[in-house]
């Protein structure tokens, strides 16, 4: 699991790539709170290398989301396979996300 | 420019980091008085007024003024209200804040003249404690402060005669614009009753007098009609419950037929064992543990669309107004479609 986190043109860019399982949320949860500090700029999950989600996986996003929402920013998750949409339909959470 | 002028010109420019001071003190104050009491305004503006300004009100009116003290607008303090009723709840905020100079203070609002055109505001004249001089602060509505912009912006300025012609067209809209503040003020407290009445029908369980739309249906959501079924089904993998926002669902549900918030609750009732099944199916092979307090009302949803024939287009819809039109939506509906065909809810049709 690897996580890339990049500003291009007034976004910050937050490529994800591998399984984000518990372990691996576990690594990047400092750098997600590090980016949570910046929630009220416009972020992007780029989920276009993220082959799986789990539930430690969720709550980081969820985490962002929150934060996200509390300092005016915009949060978007992109490019995410099917069977991680499959995974936010399942749990409730495909209307809660902006999902590109 | 005489000596008298000069002397206050002299005492100014020597008070002027006090005014300054006292500018960004009495914003902030009043600013964080607005938040505490839940009062939200246009805007909050103070200026303190230029040597040039200064200069010439003295030579105009100089020999009124002593000393810089007695001049009481070198501050401007101006809050502009949505509404005119609050104009009345931010000058008792002020009266609190402020010692107010009583004598000087003018509620203009009261003053003007059936024939005239009116400048409705209400200056009260106060002294922010901590600081010895004076300041001006203003009160009034949205309208009145357009009203006050256009007129300067016309040359006007009180005292200078306006050709009846024009007199007579100001008045009319002076009328209308003070019709307004007083339409808006009444509509927003026949909006606050409405929503007192939804909440008590809801909370006497009377939901088909209740209407289906966004102000009942934040009424009925209150009561967490959802939680049970969230609750049994999070309890499929033991998962927490993210609470979330559902107005999204209110498109839906009107697109489903619920007119009423009885409507709601009866496709609630009707669909709660089959939406439970449906979520026991998809995650009871998983480890998620954590759904959204969406979870319920979503497998309502679906169940609900299925039941009545509506397919993998009707599911398609529901996902286009849940997550956004994309074209991943199709995909997902397939899958979802393909995961209730099995169940039994399903094969009764």
């Amino acid at each position: 699991m690897t996580i890339k986190i990049d500003n291009e043109g007034g976004q910050i860019i937050v490529r994800l790539a591998g399984r984000l399982d518990t372990a691996s949320a576990a690594e990047i949860a400092p750098d997600i709170q590090r980016l949570a500090e910046q929630a009220d700029k416009h972020i992007v999950l780029d989920c276009t290398e993220l082959a799986y989600i789990s539930s430690s996986g969720l709550r980081l996003f969820l985490t962002l989301r929150k934060e996200s929402a509390a300092k005016g920013g915009k949060l978007q998750v992109r490019n995410i396979n099917a069977d991680i949409r499959q995974v936010f339909m399942m749990t409730g959470f495909i209307s809660l996300f902006e999902i590109i | 420019m005489d000596l008298h002028t000069e002397f206050i010109l002299d005492e100014y420019r020597e008070a002027l980091p006090v005014f300054e001071r006292m500018k960004e003190d009495v914003t902030r104050t009043l600013r964080e008085a607005l938040a505490r009491n839940g009062l939200e305004v246009t805007a909050v503006e103070a200026r303190v007024k230029t040597e040039k300004s200064l200069a010439g009100k003295l030579a105009l009116k100089g020999a009124k003024y002593a000393t810089l003290s007695d001049i009481t607008d070198i501050l401007g303090a101006r809050i502009i209200t949505f509404y005119t009723d609050d104009v009345d709840r931010i000058a008792a905020m002020a009266e609190k804040l402020f010692e107010i100079d009583w004598e000087n203070s003018v509620d203009k609002r009261r003053l003007h003249q059936l024939d005239s055109f009116g400048y409705n505001s209400l200056h009260y004249i106060c002294r922010m404690p901590g600081y010895d001089y004076r300041f001006e602060l203003q009160l009034r509505t949205t309208l009145q402060h357009a009203w006050a912009a256009i007129n300067h912006d016309n040359g006007y300025k009180s005292g200078v005669e306006i050709p009846r012609e024009y007199m007579r067209r100001m008045n009319r809209l002076a009328g209308m614009l003070e019709m307004a503040d007083d339409e808006f003020s009444r509509i927003r407290m026949e909006i606050s009753d409405y929503r007192r009445r939804v909440q008590q029908l809801v909370q006497n369980g009377k939901l088909d007098e209740v209407l289906l739309d966004g102000d009942t249906f934040s009424s009925y959501l209150q009561a967490k009609p959802f939680e049970r079924l969230n609750q049994r089904i999070a309890a499929i993998n033991q998962a927490e419950i993210q609470e979330v926002p559902l107005n999204r669902y209110l498109r839906v549900l009107k697109a489903l037929g619920c007119n009423t918030l009885e409507d709601v609750r009866q496709m609630r009732n009707k669909y709660e064992e089959d939406a439970y099944a449906l979520a026991r199916h998809q995650l009871g092979n998983t480890d998620l543990d954590i759904v959204s307090s969406a979870i319920g009302l979503q497998n309502i949803c679906i169940v609900c669309i299925l039941s009545q024939g509506g397919g993998k287009i009707g599911l398609l819809r529901l996902f286009d107004v849940l997550n956004g039109h994309n074209s991943h939506n199709e995909e997902l509906a397939a899958l979802t479609y393909q995961q209730a065909s099995n169940l039994p809810f399903m094969r009764k049709e």
